[in-house]
C-alpha cells in the first residue's frame, strides 16, 4: 500500500483530521459534502476578526479601508483560480452565501427580467412561454430546482439531458435537446453523486449556437480540477468556498462581464444601490455591488480567498494527480461482492467522488457500520434524487475524496465495506 | 469486523423485523401524495385515513394506513403501512405494528409518547419501568437512542401512526 507521497505534508495542515472516532482514527470521506479547513484557512478568519474587521464599501476609516481591501482581495485571489477577471469595473465573480444562493440569484434575476426588469439591455435573459430551459439528470436539486421554478414562473418548458448507462450526461443528443427554443442550459461540471467529469464543451457550443446561455455548477469540480471559466466560455458558473477548503456561509457566482451588466437585480437593499428616492425608482450600482445586497460574509470571503490561494500553492497539477490516485483506489470498492458502482467504473473522465449500493443493505445502514471504524461516507440522496431514480435506487452511498486523504484510507474503507453484508444478514 | 456499540444498536430482533416486517401491505396506488393522504373511504364501522411520512436526509417513505372505529373507545381495527428504507426504520414499523394493533387511540398514544421519549433518552432508556415494559420489543431500539441522526429513522412509522390516527379521527367529526 502507498500513500500518494505528491501531498505529503498536506494531511497535518488539518487539525480535524487528527482525532479519534469511536476508537479509530478518523478517516474523512465526505468532501462533496464540505471539505476540512487547513489551519491557514481557518486563522484567516479569526485573524479578520481580530485585526481588520469593519463593514465593506462603506466609512472612512482605516478598519473600513482594510476590510475593504481584504474583502476585493479575496475576490481577486478566488477569480484567479478560476479563470474569471477581477479588474476594478470589470470583476466576474459576485460573493453570495454559497452555491444555491448563486443559482437561485440568478434565476430570480432571469425572472425578473422576465418580467420587464433591467429594461432593454436584461431582454437577453427574459423567458416567455414556449421558451425552454435544459438541465440534466445529473444535477444537484440546487440546479434543478432553482430552475424549475424559473420555469413554473415564466411557463417556459423545463427539458433535461439524458444519461449514459453509467451516469454520464448525453452530449450525443444535444442537438435534440437544446433547440432554437431554449434560452438557457444548465448542468453540472461533475456529478455530485457520479464523479463523472461532464464533456461541457459540445454542449456549450450547442447552446451558443441557438443562442441560449451556458450556466455552469462548478460546485464539484473547482476543488478537484483545474478551472477556467473563461477558457470553457461558459456564460455563468456558481460554486462554494466550503467544498474548496474554504469556510461555510460563502461562495461565488461567476458571469461574463457584460451579461452581469445587462442582469436586473435579485435582492434589494444597502450597498448595492447609487442613489434611492421615495417617488422615483433607484438607480443601480454596477455589478458586482449591484449584486451584494446587505452586509456579507467578509471574514468568510477572506478566508475563502486563502483557500484559493492555499490551493494554487499546493497546486492544481498535483491536486489532479492525486484526485486519480485516490479514484483509482476508490474504484476498488467494485471488487467487493455485492457492490454496485453508481457511476463511470474507469479512471477516465471522472474525480474521486464515488457513489455505491451494498446489495441488500440500506446506505443508512452501511454508512452506520463504517462509521463505527471511523470512517465518514455521506448516505442518502445527496441532493440528488433524479439520478438516483436512474440508476433504480432511492439511495446510496458516496466516498470523496480531498486533498488529505490517502489510499490506505481509501483501502480501509473498502476493506470496512467488505464485512457489511456478513453483519446485517447475521 | 463488528463493534460492541454496533451490535448494541443492530440487535438481531431489529435485523429479523426488517427482514421479515410485519404489517408491510402494497398500498400502491391511492394515497401517494400528502394531499391524497387525506381519509378516502367511508366504512360503516371505521373511518380510514393515511399518513405518508418521508425522511428527507435519505429519501425514505413509508405510508402507514389505519382504519378506527367509530364506536368510543376509538380503537384500531387494523393497521398496515407500505414503504422503503433502513433497517431502523424498517423494523421500528413491523415492531410498532404488532404494539399498537388493536389498541384504543389512547393506549397508542400513550405509547407513541413512551416511544419518543425512549428515543429522546440518549442511551438511558426510560426511567420508569413500566412504561419500558408497555413498549415490549419496542425497546430494543434503546441503543438506537445514541445516534441523533438515527432517531428520525426509529419515529418515521410513529409519526405516521399519530398523524393518520388524528386524520381517522379527525373524518369522524
Amino acid at each position: 500500500m502507498s500513500d500518494p507521497s505528491a501531498l505529503s505534508g498536506i494531511r497535518q495542515q488539518f487539525p480535524i483530521l487528527d482525532q479519534e472516532i469511536h476508537g479509530h482514527p478518523l478517516v474523512y470521506l465526505d468532501s462533496a459534502a464540505t471539505s476540512q479547513k487547513p489551519q491557514t484557512v481557518i486563522d484567516a478568519e479569526s485573524r479578520f476578526y481580530e485585526q481588520d474587521n469593519a463593514g465593506v464599501h462603506r466609512g472612512a476609516h482605516e478598519l473600513a479601508a482594510r476590510s475593504t481591501e481584504a474583502f476585493e482581495q479575496a475576490r481577486a485571489k478566488v477569480a484567479r483560480l478560476v479563470g474569471a477577471d477581477s479588474t476594478e469595473g470589470s470583476e466576474e465573480l459576485v460573493v453570495t452565501a454559497g452555491a444555491t444562493a448563486g443559482l437561485n440569484l440568478l434565476t430570480t434575476a432571469m425572472g425578473n427580467a422576465s418580467l420587464g426588469r433591467g429594461g432593454t439591455d436584461a431582454r437577453r435573459f427574459a423567458l416567455q412561454p414556449g421558451d425552454e430551459i435544459v438541465v440534466s439528470q445529473a444535477e444537484h436539486h440546487s440546479v434543478l430546482l432553482p430552475f424549475q421554478e424559473l420555469a413554473a414562473r415564466t411557463c417556459a418548458t423545463l427539458k433535461w439531458l439524458p444519461l449514459t448507462e453509467d451516469g454520464r450526461i448525453r452530449t450525443d443528443v444535444a442537438d435534440q435537446v437544446i433547440t432554437s427554443r431554449t434560452r438557457v442550459v444548465a448542468v453540472t461540471h461533475v456529478g455530485n453523486v457520479t464523479g463523472a467529469i461532464t464533456d461541457i464543451a459540445p454542449l456549450v457550443q450547442r447552446a451558443h449556437e441557438v443562442g441560449a446561455l451556458f450556466v455552469l455548477d462548478a460546485c464539484q469540480s473547482v476543488p478537484h480540477l483545474a478551472v477556467d471559466f473563461h477558457a470553457l466560455d461558459v456564460d455563468f458558473a456558481a460554486f462554494s468556498a466550503h467544498k474548496m477548503y474554504g469556510p461555510t456561509g460563502v461562495g461565488f457566482l461567476y458571469g461574463r462581464r457584460e451579461l452581469l451588466e445587462a442582469l436586473p437585480p435579485a435582492q434589494f437593499g444597502g450597498s448595492m444601490v447609487e442613489l434611492a428616492y421615495l417617488d422615483r425608482p433607484a438607480q443601480y450600482m454596477a455589478p458586482p455591488a449591484r449584486f451584494e445586497a446587505g452586509t456579507q460574509p467578509v471574514a468568510q470571503a477572506v478566508a475563502a480567498g486563502v483557500a484559493a490561494d492555499w490551493m494554487l500553492g499546493v497546486g492544481m497539477d498535483r491536486i489532479e494527480e492525486h484526485e486519480r490516485a485516490m479514484t483509482r483506489a476508490l474504484l476498488g470498492l467494485a471488487d467487493v461482492p455485492g457492490v454496485r458502482i453508481l457511476g463511470p467504473q474507469e479512471t477516465q473522465g471522472r474525480i474521486g467522488t464515488v457513489a455505491f449500493e451494498v446489495e441488500g443493505v440500506h446506505p443508512h445502514d452501511v454508512g452506520q457500520y463504517v462509521d463505527a471504524q471511523g470512517i465518514a461516507i455521506r448516505v442518502g440522496h445527496h441532493c440528488a434524487q433524479p439520478v438516483h431514480r436512474h440508476f433504480g435506487v432511492f439511495a446510496s452511498n458516496r466516498a470523496s475524496t480531498g486533498v488529505y486523504n490517502t489510499v490506505d484510507e481509501a483501502e480501509a474503507l473498502i476493506e470496512a465495506v467488505r464485512g457489511v453484508r456478513a453483519f446485517f444478514a447475521r | 469486523m463488528a463493534d460492541a456499540a454496533l451490535e448494541q444498536m443492530y440487535q438481531e430482533v431489529i435485523l429479523d423485523a426488517a427482514r421479515h416486517p410485519h404489517g408491510k401491505t402494497d398500498l400502491a396506488g391511492d394515497g401517494g401524495d400528502e394531499a391524497d393522504a387525506t381519509v378516502h373511504a367511508a366504512h360503516e364501522a371505521c373511518s380510514l385515513a393515511r399518513s405518508r411520512q418521508f425522511n428527507p436526509t435519505c429519501g425514505d417513505e413509508a405510508t402507514i394506513h389505519v382504519e378506527v372505529t367509530k364506536d368510543e373507545p376509538h380503537r384500531i381495527a387494523r393497521i398496515a403501512w407500505d414503504g422503503q428504507g433502513c433497517s431502523i426504520s424498517q423494523a421500528s414499523l413491523s415492531i410498532m405494528v404488532d404494539l399498537v394493533d388493536g389498541r384504543t387511540v389512547e393506549e397508542a398514544m400513550d405509547l407513541f409518547r413512551d416511544f419518543h421519549d425512549l428515543m429522546e433518552s440518549r442511551g438511558e432508556g426510560l426511567s420508569d419501568e413500566s412504561r419500558e415494559d408497555a413498549l415490549g420489543d419496542a425497546t430494543v431500539f434503546q441503543g438506537v437512542s445514541r445516534y441523533p441522526m438515527r432517531i428520525k429513522c426509529a419515529l418515521l412509522g410513529w409519526e405516521g401512526l399519530k398523524d393518520s390516527m388524528a386524520r381517522a379521527l379527525a373524518a369522524q367529526q
